[in-house]
């Protein structure tokens, strides 16, 4: 008993500075895709996500004197759709996870640049069409900037732009003949709070 | 040492900007699936149809006897599966007189007089799809009906499965598919055998459903 409280003692000491020195924050934005496939069925067909709403959460520690490492989760959840000939058919709801493990760090004042690596996932809300065997995870690279003019004491405004790129396919579309993987691009612009790194 | 801001996202640039698109499949497996109708010495007629979207969900009503109503509803569940883009759904209804679809237990009936009538016959029970199109016209008359027959007993061995396979088949016809496979490995061959579609089946529907229709099918 007395050596947990001791473990815990000392846990508390060595986290307090990471904490005071942890930088987390809360955004909402808009996401915007390029087409997730393309199908050459008699006329060429195209899959795009629409406009996606976007919520963004994110967390990062210092890790030298001007650089910092964190962690940015993305939601996203928004209809997609097919295109033949100019004319478009709704598919249906899809949601997208992402998360990043980021580097940060300056460019000048408020304003800072961030790059990473994590993961993607695509969660549709029905099992069906190029979802047929379920959703898929991909690989996801990113980047971005943020500028953050101070608000309050302890709370900066974060607008932010972020650019991020991963190669989709399903296993639907693997099992019926598709080869390769189809890149696809995402930007976001999103607004939200910061709490101040002063 | 800095990095310069523009390095980390110049490379993200250039690696999404080089890489390929996905390449879809060929779907050269496809079968012939329109009906090309002699329509006078020498000449003939091709036709096509496929539910156009404003139609869908396709409203089917199914006699409820033996186990056909799962019958239909699984076949209507794989045909849905073939295609990739929403291209079609069905719905069972309570009532016939709003159904799109009949489906009914029983030797095939040629109930209109110009019916385009499609058979297929496996050796436990026999099925048929018959459409109205009047003399002239374009435009099928609805409801498309569909017969499913059990040669024998209902409870003999094989007659519950032929039943089954019989029932996808005869929708594959409902869809637009109006010809037989020349393939035994295909459920749109004239006497089916396999319970699953395949995928000649798949690829056939996927260019049904992309291919411009000559027949309208009219309101219900």
């Amino acid at each position: 008993m007395r050596d947990a409280l001791l473990a815990i003692l000392i846990l508390g000491t060595l986290t307090q500075p990471a904490q005071s020195q942890m930088d987390y924050y809360g955004r909402l934005g808009v996401t915007w895709s390029t087409k997730l496939m393309r199908d050459g069925l008699v006329q060429e067909i195209e899959v795009k996500p629409s406009l996606a709403p976007t919520v963004t959460l994110g967390a990062s520690l210092p890790i030298a004197p001007t650089y910092r490492a964190g962690l940015e989760a993305s939601f996203t959840s928004s209809g997609y759709h097919s295109t033949e000939l100019d004319v478009q058919s709704d598919l249906g709801t899809l949601r997208t996870g992402s998360l990043l493990l980021n580097l940060e760090g300056p460019v000048a004042g408020q304003l800072f640049w961030r790059a990473g690596v994590g993961l993607i996932g695509y969660w549709p809300a029905d099992d069906q069409g190029i979802f047929l065997q379920g959703g898929a995870a991909r690989f996801l690279a990113g980047a971005g900037v943020d500028y953050r003019p101070p608000l309050l004491r302890n709370w900066d405004l974060m607008f932010s732009l972020r650019y991020d790129f991963h190669r989709f396919t399903t296993d639907e579309l693997q099992t019926r003949g598709f080869t390769g993987s189809q890149g696809v691009q995402r930007l976001s612009a999103s607004v939200g709070l910061a709490r101040a790194r002063r | 040492m800095k990095i310069p801001v523009g390095v980390p996202i110049l490379f993200i640039l250039i690696a999404g900007l080089s890489c390929a698109d996905i390449a879809s499949p060929s779907r050269n497996d496809a079968y012939e699936w329109r009906l090309i109708q002699a329509t006078g010495p020498g000449t003939t007629d091709t036709l096509a149809f496929h539910w156009p979207r404003s139609r869908l969900p396709v409203k089917i009503w199914v006699q409820d006897t033996l186990n056909l109503p799962a019958d239909v509803q699984s076949g209507v569940d794989k045909w849905k599966a073939a295609f990739l883009y929403g291209e079609f759904d069905g719905v069972t209804v309570a009532d016939s007189n709003v159904a799109d679809v009949v489906v009914r237990l029983g030797p095939v009936l040629k109930v209109e007089a110009d019916a385009i009538d499609l058979h297929g016959a496996a050796p436990e029970c026999e099925g048929g799809t018959s459409f109205d199109l009047p003399p002239g016209s374009s435009e099928l008359q609805v409801p498309i009906r569909i017969f499913i027959n059990p040669r024998f007993d209902p409870a003999s061995p094989g007659v519950d499965q032929c039943l089954a396979l019989t029932a996808t088949h005869e929708l594959g016809h409902a869809l637009g598919i109006f010809t037989h496979s020349p393939n035994a490995t295909d459920i749109m061959y004239f006497d089916p055998a396999v319970s699953e579609l395949s995928s000649s089946d798949r690829s056939t529907a996927e260019l049904a459903y992309h291919t411009a229709a000559d027949l309208t099918v009219a309101e219900r």
